[in-house]
């Protein structure tokens, strides 16, 4: 190991755990014992008259541990302006459907027959001021975005040494860094261009209009928007990556897909992430029949290749991105939480486990402060590679026409193209190429943030 | 070890149960289209809806209490007669048992290559690492895994088939038969081995990308290991060193990865690619029975992939404690 982290020691990833803001103020005292069993010893030395770990008024600590700091009251209050808004949300779609069920099954009349009162809305989704109506995909995004920002890009910025480890880690591995730009530029094209300008639209006599660098047959378009010159259709400014059979704009129909890889992709490891946490930790920690219904659990969900259930899903339900993500977020997450489990079963066996319970920490409190910070490593790598399959599973739906109608996801456009590929090129192959791209940078990402974070690599990389 | 078998065996049942049961109930919640179609024509027809909704429901036993139909159900999919296709007019299991063959002439050739193949340069990759060679094979396995295979057998299909003209853009079913019926020799002939080769090439180029990063990675844990050292340090030539040293405790965990990854990748990986290339086999059909509304066919092209994927666990499982003694099959 290089020199900073052995500083950290073992408990290298906690800097990123969402309490680091907290143990800094109430731990001042006390933490040592609890926080970095490891490196206690270090930590005593300089304590001089310090209360020894007996001393402490455990009680004390617990009652005074909640108080907040600036960081976590935002977060609340955030996480609070989400629910509310979620909730009225809830409220104006369903509200009748559940009024008139219930009403309906309390009075033993037929659902459809029963009034609704004038303080339960018709259904449909709520209005909110700017931002006008959210759909369900919508708010998967929000919170996906917002837990990013409070819980990696704010710890980042609070703990610059960290950061800096990490960045000197990561930098060592050029590809990494070139595809992180990549994904960047990707994520905020695809974030911002869709709120400002408007999805392609269809115009038939704007069909075929080659890229800009390229010329066709001036008989290929209806109409040619470039110059023509020596019967050659140029491609122009206006079209950059030209346009389909139904004279829908390639540039723009790419960038809307951009945002839709991302929420695909970024959603739905949020999704594995949080079950696949909750589920491994619980196993390991509990260990015994929770550990046994958990993982076999996990056994069968496995076997079941998500791919195929979502083909089951689309024939019953039909398809739409919401139950996509959905299907693949819920069902997908069984060999993250392996990892998490195996990981945490060596962890629950260290010291500073046992410390905190002999001290009377939670199962929760163990769970949170001791276990979590410590397989986040692992966890974000496995997350990370999640992506690139995601995204890949997205296209290949949306390819073979199963995945969401009413969006231009990258797969569509792929398909949209299959029978011009003889006139126009171009209509599969860019959003292929890009496509290919945003999968390779994401894998790339994956395995520099293996090398640099995952400890179990250590060994390989000094070679 | 007999006791973990069994048990492991009888796990793998309570599976298919458990998956059976819930598409029962997914199938049972949603409501049934046909029906909704049926009720369309006949009050087209000036019948009454409801009248002929209920015979049509009566006929088939939609009208039985749940666990009637819940028994029913169950024991004809254990007793293999999984129904009738409707857009077909056959029997799901006759569909299935024509369809798969052709799904088997290019999976069979890129599972075998793709193994070996990923092997091979897994385990080269991991005794020469960092060499120039093992980027090469670095780099082709980020391209192998990230290279969407729908997207790049349209490509090749493009190159070779439109441009070039070395292949046929269509698939024809026909050459792999005599008579309508399989034949060995009809199989290998060549004009049916040239509309094979880019399918396998496709499926290849995905799945030998993984295994590969798979071997290298497994066979890195053992090449600084104390026991390849000591092999080293006796004169043993690199042949036997690769082999039998490092081949040997890493092909164990290799062995779960083949089977669980590999498989996975060549269900998904084999329904577009029967897409893209026109082979009528499983893919194909199932995507066909889903566009064509076809029940019993969308459920019985889904659950071949999903048994054959619980009978490839159990095998891999059952593998794994027989090849690696230090497994401690007690306690799981």
């Amino acid at each position: 190991m290089s020199g900073p982290a052995d500083d950290d020691g073992p408990d290298g990833g906690h800097t990123s755990s969402p309490d680091a803001g907290r143990s800094g103020e109430t731990g001042g005292r006390v933490s040592d014992g609890t926080r970095h069993s490891t490196d206690g010893g270090r930590h005593s030395t300089d304590g001089g008259g310090r209360a020894t770990f007996e001393d402490v008024d455990w009680d004390d600590i617990e009652a005074t541990s909640g108080s907040r700091s600036p960081r976590q009251i935002a977060w609340l209050a955030i996480i609070g302006v989400y629910s509310v808004g979620l909730a009225l949300d809830l409220y104006a779609r369903y509200a009748t459907a559940v009024y008139t069920r219930v009403v309906g099954f309390l009075s033993g009349a037929d659902r459809t027959a029963v009034e609704t009162p004038a303080w339960v809305p018709e259904p449909g989704p709520a209005e909110f001021a700017v931002v006008g109506t959210v759909d369900g995909v919508d708010w998967l995004w929000s919170l996906t975005l917002l837990v990013g920002v409070f819980y990696v890009a704010v710890p980042l910025y609070e703990n610059p040494r960290m950061t800096r480890y990490y960045w000197r880690e990561f930098k060592k591995n050029k590809a990494a860094v070139i595809a992180l730009c990549y994904l960047a530029v990707i994520f905020l094209i695809g974030l911002v261009v869709p709120r400002v300008v408007s999805p392609p639209a269809v115009e038939p006599l704007l069909q075929y209009q080659p890229p800009v660098w390229g010329a066709v047959p001036d008989t290929v378009p209806i109409q040619c928007v470039g110059p023509v010159s020596d019967g050659l259709c140029h491609g122009t400014w206006a079209h950059p990556f030209g346009t389909t059979h139904q004279g829908k704009d390639i540039l723009v129909s790419v960038i809307y897909g951009m945002e839709i890889s991302m929420q695909v992709g970024l959603i739905g490891m949020f999704l594995q992430l949080l079950i696949a946490s909750a589920v491994g930790l619980s196993a390991a920690y509990f260990g015994g029949y929770v550990d046994e219904v958990l993982m076999r659990y996990v056994d069968i969900q496995i076997t079941f290749p998500t791919f195929f259930l979502y083909l089951l899903v689309v024939y019953l339900f039909g398809g739409s991105l919401f139950l996509m993500i959905i299907v693949f977020g819920i069902l997908g997450w069984g060999g993250i939480a392996r990892i998490v489990r195996s990981e945490a079963l060596q962890r629950r066996e260290e010291a500073y486990v046992m410390a905190a319970e002999s001290a009377g920490a939670s199962s929760r409190w163990t769970i949170r402060r001791h276990l979590l910070p410590n397989v986040s490593n692992s966890v974000i790598t496995a997350a990370t590679l999640v992506i690139p399959g995601l995204i890949l599973a997205e296209a290949a739906l949306a390819f073979l026409g199963l995945g969401d109608p009413t969006i231009p996801s990258w797969g569509d456009i792929i398909a949209a193209g299959r029978s011009d590929l003889d006139r126009a090129w171009w209509i599969s192959t860019l959003p292929g190429v890009f496509l290919f791209l945003t999968i390779l940078a994401f894998n790339f990402l994956g395995d520099a943030l293996r090398d640099a974070l995952d400890p179990r690599q250590e060994a390989g990389n000094n070679e | 070890m007999k006791w973990y078998i069994v048990r492991r065996v009888a796990w793998a049942g309570v599976a298919t149960l458990v998956i059976l049961t819930v598409t029962f109930v997914l199938m049972y919640l949603t409501p049934d289209t046909r029906l909704l179609e049926l009720q369309f024509e006949a009050a087209q027809a000036g019948q009454d809806p409801e009248q002929v909704a209920q015979a049509a429901a009566e006929a088939r036993g939609l009208d039985d209490p749940f666990l009637v139909q819940y028994a029913d159900f169950m024991r004809n999919m254990l007793t293999l007669n999984w129904g009738w296709s409707t857009t077909r007019s056959q029997p799901v299991m006759d569909a299935l048992t024509d369809a798969i063959p052709y799904s088997m002439m290019y999976g069979v050739p890129a599972v075998v290559l793709s193994t070996v193949a990923g092997l091979a340069i897994g385990l080269y990759s991991a005794v020469n690492q960092y060499t120039k060679t093992d980027y090469v094979a670095t780099f082709f396995a980020f391209f192998g895994i990230s290279i969407p295979n729908f997207w790049f057998a349209i490509i090749l299909l493009v190159i070779f088939g439109a441009w070039l003209g070395w292949v046929d853009i269509l698939f024809d079913p026909t050459l792999a038969k005599v008579d309508g019926e399989f034949t060995l020799g009809a199989i290998l002939s060549w004009p049916n081995i040239k509309q094979l080769i880019l399918p396998i090439f496709v499926l290849t180029t995905t799945s030998v990308a993984s295994m590969m990063r798979y071997a290298r990675a497994e066979a890195l844990e053992y090449v600084e290991a104390e026991f390849v050292k000591t092999a080293k340090a006796k004169g043993v030539d690199e042949r036997t060193i690769v082999l039998k040293h490092i081949f040997r405790p890493a092909a164990v965990p290799l062995a779960t990865i083949l089977v669980g990854d590999l498989l996975g990748i060549i269900f998904v990986g084999s329904y577009l690619i029967e897409v893209v290339f026109g082979i009528p086999g499983l893919g194909l059909l199932s995507f066909n029975a889903i566009t064509n509304q076809d029940t019993a066919l969308v459920f019985g092209t889904v659950f071949v992939p999903t048994f054959i994927a619980i009978i490839g666990n159990l095998a891999q499982d059952i593998a794994y404690v027989i090849l690696d003694p230090r497994i401690d099959y007690g306690d799981r």
